[in-house]
This record gives C-alpha cells, sequence and structure tokens, in this order.
C-alpha cells in the first residue's frame, strides 16, 4: 500500500460527488451506470470520480462480466483510524507530562 | 457509543491545575516545550525554537538504543495566551520535511490547533488536529466512517451511509 495512503485517502473524500459514491457504495456494490443515475453525470464523469477512489484504495473493482462493479474498501479508514488513535496517545501521553511539570513548578 | 467516539476523533480536551501564564510558557519556551511534549520512552533535544509564526520548533527524538528521528513544527499563528496553530511533521537533521522514517501510515504534515482558556486559576486546553490540507467536512465523513467501522462489518454500513449522504 502506498506510503501516503491517509493523505490519499482524504484527499478522496475532499469532493462531495466522491462522498456520495462511497455513501452508495457503503449500502452494497454498484455498477458505473447505477452510480451515474442519481447524479445527472455523464459516466466518463463518474469513472473519472471513481479512478480517484480507486486510487486511494476506497473502493475496488472486478470484472463480471461486461459490468464492472464498485466496492467499498475499508483498508485506507482502519489506516486513518490506527493513526488517529496513535496521535491521540502521543497528546494523552504529552498531557499527562506537562501536567506532572506544571505541578513541580512553584506558583510564581 | 458511536457518538461518543464522534465527539473524540481529533478533538483533546485538558485540565491543568495552573495558572494560564504557566500553561502558555510550557509550550513557548524550548526548556519546558522539551521536558514533556513528544512520545512515550524518548527524550527530546531541542536544535531550534523559533516561536514565531513562521519559525520551526525542530527536535530530536531519542529513544534508547537507536538513531534518533527528527521532527519539527511550523508555527503559523501565535496569539499569545489564547491560541497556537502550527504544522507538524517528521523531518530530517536539516528540518526538511520527511515521511516518517517507520512503516506506519501517518499523514505527511498534521494541522494542529490548540486553545486556551482559563478558569478559576485553572487552565482549559483543547487541541485539534487533522491532517493539513483536509477539511471539517472530509474529518465528520471520516468520524461517521471510523463509528461505522468500529460496530463491526461485514454486512451494509448504514450508518456511515447517512453520514456520507449528509455532507454529501
Amino acid at each position: 500500500m502506498a506510503e501516503n495512503t491517509i493523505d490519499a485517502t482524504f484527499a478522496a473524500l475532499a469532493d462531495p460527488t466522491r462522498r456520495a459514491i462511497l455513501a452508495r457504495l457503503a449500502k452494497g456494490a454498484a455498477t458505473v451506470n447505477e452510480l451515474a443515475r442519481p447524479f445527472d453525470m455523464s459516466q466518463p464523469a463518474i469513472s473519472k470520480h471513481l479512478k480517484v477512489l480507486e486510487r486511494a484504495g476506497l473502493i475496488s473493482r472486478t470484472r463480471e462480466g461486461q459490468t464492472r462493479p464498485c466496492r467499498l474498501e475499508t483498508a485506507p479508514l482502519k489506516q486513518v483510524d490506527q493513526w488517529v488513535g496513535n496521535y491521540r496517545t502521543l497528546w494523552e501521553d504529552s498531557f499527562d507530562r506537562l501536567s506532572q511539570h506544571l505541578k513541580s513548578k512553584p506558583k510564581r | 457509543m458511536s457518538a461518543n467516539k464522534q465527539d473524540r476523533a481529533f478533538v483533546i480536551t485538558r485540565h491543568f491545575d495552573a495558572a494560564l501564564p504557566h500553561v502558555w510558557k510550557a509550550w513557548s519556551t524550548a526548556a519546558e516545550m522539551q521536558s514533556w511534549w513528544g512520545p512515550k520512552g524518548c527524550s527530546i533535544k531541542v536544535a531550534a525554537f523559533e516561536f514565531r509564526p513562521g519559525g520551526f520548533f525542530h527536535y530530536a527524538m531519542h529513544f534508547p538504543e537507536r538513531e534518533p528521528m527528527w521532527g519539527r513544527f511550523l508555527y503559523r499563528n501565535i496569539d499569545k495566551h489564547t491560541r497556537i496553530t502550527w504544522l507538524n511533521s517528521f523531518s530530517n537533521e536539516t528540518c526538511g520535511i520527511t515521511r516518517a522514517p517507520f512503516d506506519m501510515a501517518i499523514p505527511l504534515e498534521i494541522l494542529n490547533d490548540v486553545r486556551f482558556a482559563e478558569t478559576n486559576g485553572s487552565t482549559i486546553v483543547t487541541l485539534r488536529a487533522l491532517p493539513h490540507g483536509a477539511s471539517e467536512d472530509e474529518i465528520k465523513t471520516f468520524e461517521g466512517m471510523t463509528a461505522s467501522l468500529a460496530e463491526g462489518y461485514g454486512g451494509t454500513f448504514d450508518q456511515l451511509a447517512a453520514v456520507l449522504a449528509k455532507s454529501a
């Protein structure tokens, strides 16, 4: 997986259409046609968004005959979740030390 | 439970039993900063401390029996006794930005925003953090996703779908 997945994940989420596509895919796999329908967008326009999502690892596409259903992939989201957890820990630990540090100082 | 998790993501609040000027000094001087800030188990050595907008806090993180890792704060806004914003990233010895020196997905730059407020002699510190360049909408989307993930998956993601639909 690319080392900048988290940045790519957030970049992919920057667009409201892409968020809406993910919302649709959270309910189950869908073809490009099915995804294009509610957006009043051309198929190429939707395909462009799908490429961004695919590059970020947020969706996958399989070959099933002519249609290529898209599926939501959760691995990048879990990676972000892990980072959030680690970053929280870093600050909770630091704040613990800051609290001790402030206690050790005379109240000037 | 999920709502709770959403509230928590990227926001940390802590009360300190100290007057605001003391807390502010702990953030604004090199000697104090290196005594409390940093990952657990490492000691911080300050290479540069320029506490002003556009200035760097450049530091080495020393862990036992390991090569030091370097990091930096690039200060953006400093509003005395009120607020500090900065970009945090890993760096090299010469303060150039780098990716994390270990195999873990971490944003290249993290935008931090810390606010200070004093009530009755104690100080409330609230830190918000998000990947640099990410918007509130993206964060909300993401928070909805993690809440959904936390509930386990295998079926559909109704909650995730609802959150995404709202932010679309």
